[in-house]
């Protein structure tokens, strides 16, 4: 098959895949009922604060399984639905944060500066539609970066990278997600070190299993569900609660400002928007494809350079439109690239694409890395037409985002109203739910549970939890390109410094954690506690 | 006897057979069955089990949650399926050597071989050791020409049995190979493909692109000649003269309720024997079609396979 042929069967494999039901006569691929599905959950949980995009991808993904079951059939419809709860989650977030102050997801936290001022002059309409208009732009903008930029970077690292240049690429990632996640390098070092040791936990290629103490339980490993559900959404949990309980007599009633203002976006004022969404959705297109750098800090510089930008009467902060479209467009435009480095290396960047790779591994077929991207001519290379299958479902997402998008947003203002001693508890069991139906063992929850208190104290000591699951699911990978690296050099110890490629990995690997150990500015902190606090 | 006896004979015992297949399916698994796959995904092992789920759910309305427990050559998911309860709610898809070769070389072995109750097979590899044709290397001769020429020649191999066995092959040959691990499943012939490793061993997953042309096999591992590629040496003409063929293997814990056995090996030998079946077309298409061995001979196998790996280590230890 030709590349046009895989785009085209990857289209087709969505459109003509299976369908769920008929009307008049007509299939309504399962697929695309998915990808709409997941995009309703996502823009209402991105709307409720304590919510967001990754908690929904966590808790739908074993209820996903258990109805799709693990059959090549059920990827589609499974990563198209994590694919819309993601991109829902992104315009949604500005809901609450336009409407009342508070930002449903972290990144957008900067949708507030302008956001909330408009609403209260009277303008909230207007805003709302702003940042729509902004993120869905930004959003395709990324997506069609990310179909273009995947499959060349996955054949060149096919191509070029041998066994000690892959380990060493894996040491760069991780380097760098410990150092631009959280306030100090040396604290996102401490999470990743932690994350390869419990992974190495009963794995290996030794036949003992190792650091199991003798013990049965640790002897299978930790299981991977279980290990990061705790630490992310449990953990989260804890210290919600704990938040709760210290704020309980701080209990301030949300006011609403009733909308007079002008609430309409005209073609002319989109146009006038368009350098700002564009140039913020460059930034948070390349912000996106560095592994472990999140929205936050993509919606954080999309807003200082708007900034600079800016000239009309109304000041950045003082709600002005330009403010929320620099904002939303970087921070959406995050969402399709940050796949660029989990569908071409299957090294995922942020928590939103360790789901994605959970999903793919968890049904098997699909196994996100260089050899998704090979175009064989001879035989049809099935993991290709998931990929490019996988791109539809995200161009679907985008077009029922850019059709009914802004009305699902401007109807969701209501759930901000949902009191956390309601939301808290749901999240809770959902997520314990949803591990024991994936791991269908009381131990995992148990496992859980100890992540759960790991992930609280993580938090307390104000350790980033990314690097601590993006280096226990890499951990595997890295072990075996190590052992890989060292066996085809003939058992030189000098295996990882043989090819000038891996040393110049390995320089930057360094050179990135001195770079970010240094000063910061406020600004840049800022963004970092907010992206740490999240 | 006249051809109208032997027909209501021939019916009569199939009528038997069919009773004795309903009354093993008198057995139902109480809730999801759990079926522990011993390679990664996307390869042969993995295709296999994961289509024998899908046959029996759909078939039987069995709900089996396949997962990959992969690594050390299928040490791993042994090892996990050892410590199952032995109800028939926990099934294995491996390979015969997973319990006959690696527990051998170990002073401590976390299982023996019959810790497992061996239920059926389901397909026969098409083992060969495989290069690029852009190499030049038209068999295992010319490696073994090129690694004599002072060359240094990285075999990959999915298993420990491989592994020695690269190690004999290349001392029976007076030369001396570097081995990689690669991982079961198609990490073999990406290797290859990548020119991460020069040769590689592959157990079928080389079909496709050998008949492509991307391919070749430089010598076959099976006692028989591959079907993908007849003209092919066989590894026994180079001083190793074993049969690296492998069967892929569902495994239970050992003990498990004869009923629960019977029903299992009743649901798998009649979607292996139906050509319309997901599994049966796959057999065919990766391997050399589906192969149905069970109870006592295929205990017998196992048995066979275990002595043939005392020989191996035995040449590897020398």
């Amino acid at each position: 098959m030709s590349p046009l042929e895989y785009v085209w069967a990857g289209v087709m494999a969505v459109i003509a895949g299976p369908a769920a039901f008929e009307i008049f006569g007509v299939g309504i691929p399962i697929t695309l009922l998915m990808v709409f599905g997941g995009f309703l959950l996502g823009v209402v949980g991105g709307a409720t604060p304590g919510l967001a995009g990754p908690f929904l991808m966590a808790v739908s993904l074993p209820i996903l399984l258990s109805i799709f079951g693990f059959t090549p059939d059920a990827l589609l419809p499974v990563l198209g639905f994590l694919v819309g709860v993601m991109k829902g989650a992104t315009v949604g977030g500005s809901v609450p944060a336009i409407l009342f102050n508070t930002p449903g997801t972290p990144d957008a936290m900067m949708t507030t500066l302008d956001g909330y001022p408009m609403a209260q002059k009277g303008q909230a309409g207007k805003a709302l539609r702003t940042a729509h208009f902004a993120s869905v732009s930004g959003d395709t903008f990324s997506d069609l970066v990310l179909f273009t930029c995947a499959p060349f970077l996955a054949i060149i690292v096919e191509a070029y990278l041998g066994f000690g240049e892959k380990a060493a690429l894996i040491i760069l990632s991780m380097a760098f997600i410990a150092a631009v996640v959280g306030v100090s390098p040396m604290k996102g070092m401490i999470a990743a070190f932690l994350g390869l040791l419990v992974a190495s936990i009963g794995t290996g290629e030794d036949f003992y299993s190792r650091l199991s103490l003798g013990t049965e339980v640790l002897a299978s490993g930790v299981p991977l569900i279980a290990a990061v559900m705790g630490v992310l959404i449990l953990g989260e949990v804890l210290v919600a609660f704990e938040n709760m309980w210290r704020e309980r007599r701080s209990q301030s009633q949300i006011k609403e400002v009733a909308q007079s203002g002008d609430n309409h976006l005209s073609w002319k004022e989109r146009k006038a928007l368009m350098p700002f969404i564009g140039i913020s959705a460059l930034v948070g297109t390349i912000i996106g494809a560095l592994p472990g750098i999140g929205s936050t800090l993509a919606a954080t510089l999309g807003y200082a350079t708007g900034e600079k930008m800016h000239k009309g009467p109304v000041k950045f902060g003082q709600g002005t439109p330009e403010g929320i479209a620099s904002t939303e467009a970087a921070n959406s435009a995050v969402s399709g690239s940050n796949l660029i480095p989990v569908l071409s290396l299957g090294i995922p960047g942020n928590v939103g694409a360790v789901f994605i790779i959970l999903a793919a591994e968890s049904i098997g077929g699909f196994n996100p890395g260089p050899t998704v991207f090979r175009f064989t001519t001879s035989e049809v290379n099935p993991e290709l037409v998931i990929a490019f299958g996988l791109f539809t479902a995200m161009m679907l997402a985008n077009i029922f985002n850019w059709v009914i998008g802004g009305r699902i947003m401007a109807a969701c203002g209501i759930m901000s109203k949902i009191p956390n001693q309601v939301l808290l508890p749901m999240v809770l069991l959902l997520t314990l739910t949803a591990i024991y139906a994936q791991e269908t063992s009381f131990v995992a929850i148990y496992f859980a549970l100890a992540f759960a208190v790991l992930g609280y104290l993580l938090r307390k000591l104000r350790i980033p939890t990314l690097p601590f699951v993006i280096a226990f699911i890499l951990a595997g990978n890295l072990e075996h390109a190590f052992r890989q690296a060292f066996a085809v050099s003939g058992g030189d110890p000098w295996f990882l410094f043989k090819s000038p490629m891996s040393l110049f990995f390995l320089a930057l690997s360094v050179a990135v954690v001195i770079f970010f150990s240094r000063p910061k500015k406020p600004a840049a902190n800022k963004a970092v506690e907010a992206e740490r606090d999240a | 006897m006249k051809f109208a006896t032997f027909k209501s004979a021939a019916a009569a015992l199939t009528m038997m057979t069919a009773a004795t297949g309903a009354q093993a399916q008198n057995w139902e698994p109480q809730g999801p069955v759990k079926m522990m796959i011993a390679f990664a995904a996307g390869g042969g092992a993995d295709t296999l089990g994961r289509l024998l789920a899908e046959e029996i759910g759909t078939r039987y309305g069995w709900e089996i949650i396949p997962e990959n427990a992969a690594g050390k050559g299928g040490l791993t998911m042994a090892v996990a399926l050892k410590g199952e309860p032995a109800d028939g709610h926990s099934i294995g898809v491996t390979v015969s050597e997973a319990t006959t070769y690696a527990i051998q070389t170990m002073p401590n072995p976390p299982y023996q071989l019959d810790d497992f109750t061996y239920l059926s097979t389901l397909a026969g590899t098409q083992m060969g050791i495989i290069a690029k044709p852009s190499r030049g290397w038209e068999t295992l001769a010319d490696v073994i020409e090129a690694a004599k020429a002072g060359e240094q020649i990285t075999v990959g191999a999915m298993s420990q049995r491989l592994a020695d066995a690269t190690y004999v092959l290349g001392k029976n040959n007076g030369v001396e190979f570097t081995t990689v691990m690669t991982g079961g499943g198609k990490a073999s012939l990406n290797a290859v493909v990548a020119d991460d490793v020069d040769i590689a061993w592959s157990a079928g997953a080389q079909t496709a692109a050998v008949k492509a042309g991307e391919i070749t096999n430089l010598a076959s591992a099976e006692v028989e000649p591959l079907l993908m590629q007849p003209d092919a040496p066989q590894v026994q003409d180079f001083n190793l003269p074993y049969d690296f063929g492998v069967k892929f293997i569902v495994v239970a814990p050992a003990g498990i309720p004869e009923e629960a056995r019977e029903t299992w090996q009743h649901h798998i030998a009649e979607i292996l024997n139906d050509p319309e079946s997901k599994l049966a077309q796959f057999t065919n298409r990766a391997f050399a079609g589906p192969v149905v061995v069970q109870g006592a001979e295929l205990e017998a196998l196992m048995q066979e396979s275990y002595d043939a790996a005392t020989g191996l280590l035995d040449a590897s230890a020398e």
